[in-house]
């Protein structure tokens, strides 16, 4: 299955995740008007969700995206995290 | 080639050259960052002149998500992938007054939020002492009360910190809405009311053209980093026209995502 979702962050920067899923998170692409450095941090943070069952908590999507290596501006791992599991609801 | 850099000089090179195709801007942007952070050109402000209209997207923007791509190909709208997140926006030359600043990390506040406003203060002051009423509004918007005048956008490497800005002295609100993808009910004139409302131009406030505009920001720049007028080197000249074709003009980097 895939789906998509778009999402308003707190400070006005909007977060689009798409997402390709069975009973597991197979593959998700993050894209949207924020900051990331260093910019190639965004594949990362795209692969640390990819193997959690899509009915994972918050918490476990939000901390896999935090585990990256990277500075989030704009938005942060809460909204990665959000966005990703809006697109599977 | 590489270009030895005056040791004794201090504050910004300020250069200003001549109009020059959008994939060349963004190439020059790359070139410069990387060059300052090996310690082989001088702490650069740089005004943009364009040649055509354009629409720079962010770093993490889909193409297909920001760009009505066929409409902006029939009518000569270049698009192109910033080396910055952020938004797209719509831009004709002599519309916008962009500016990009190549600092040393060092010149810059630690915090991503607070650099944003130290950084973007000069040019607001500029335009409060021109009778525009701007102020920051965090992160990287430039905000009057009757919209958004413009943003700024960020990236480090290494040692060196790029923040670019552009602001809009005019603009053609109903081309906008046909070049960037922002909404359904596209160029009724509801979709037209709407974006007014959430953008200000400058030629709203004030008589003075845009060029004593952009004056009046390099002059705010310089009084708070010192320096003075220069030229880009022939080697930053090369490398950047070496980008703008093998990168900021090629698919694999502007539809990338």
């Amino acid at each position: 299955m895939r789906g998509e979702s778009a999402v308003k962050v707190p400070g006005g920067k909007l977060v689009r995740a798409s997402v390709t899923y069975e009973a597991h998170v197979q593959s998700v692409e993050i894209r949207g008007d924020f900051f990331l450095e260093p910019p190639e941090a965004l594949a990362a943070i795209e692969r640390s969700v990819e193997g959690l069952p899509r009915d994972a908590p918050h918490e476990a999507f939000a901390g896999a995206v935090a585990e990256v290596d990277a500075t989030l501006v704009g938005f942060d791992a809460d909204d990665v995290a959000t966005a990703v599991r809006e697109a599977m609801a | 080639m590489t270009d030895s850099v005056d040791e004794r000089a201090t504050g910004l090179r300020v250069v200003d050259p001549e109009p020059l195709g959008e994939p060349v801007h963004h190439a020059l942007d790359e070139t410069l960052i990387e060059r300052l952070d090996a310690g082989e050109c001088r702490p650069t402000l740089r005004v943009w002149r364009r040649t055509t209209p354009a629409v720079p997207f962010g770093r993490f923007q889909s193409f297909d998500d920001e760009i009505e791509v066929e409409y902006a190909r029939e009518h000569g709208v270049v698009p192109v992938r910033r080396v910055t997140g952020g938004g797209s926006m719509y831009v004709a030359p002599g519309d916008v007054v962009t500016y990009s600043l190549y600092l040393p990390l060092e010149w810059v506040p630690a915090d991503v939020e607070a650099s944003y406003a130290d950084l973007d203060q000069p040019a607001i002051e500029a335009l409060r002492g021109l009778g525009i009423d701007v102020r920051h509004e965090p992160l990287n918007d430039v905000e009057h009360d009757d919209g958004k005048i413009g943003g700024s956008a960020q990236l480090r490497a290494g040692d060196a910190v790029l923040h670019h800005t552009t602001m809009s002295y005019d603009l053609d609100t109903r081309e906008m809405l046909r070049v960037l993808r922002i909404g359904e009910e596209k160029l009724s004139d509801k979709a037209v009311k709407s974006a007014e409302k959430r953008v200000a131009v400058m030629t709203d406030y004030l008589t003075e053209s845009r060029d004593e505009v952009i004056d009046a920001i390099v002059a705010a720049y310089l009084t708070r980093f010192g320096g003075e007028e220069g030229t880009l080197t022939d080697a930053e000249r090369e490398r950047a026209d070496d980008l703008a074709e093998t990168k900021f003009s090629t698919r694999e980097w502007n539809e990338s995502l």
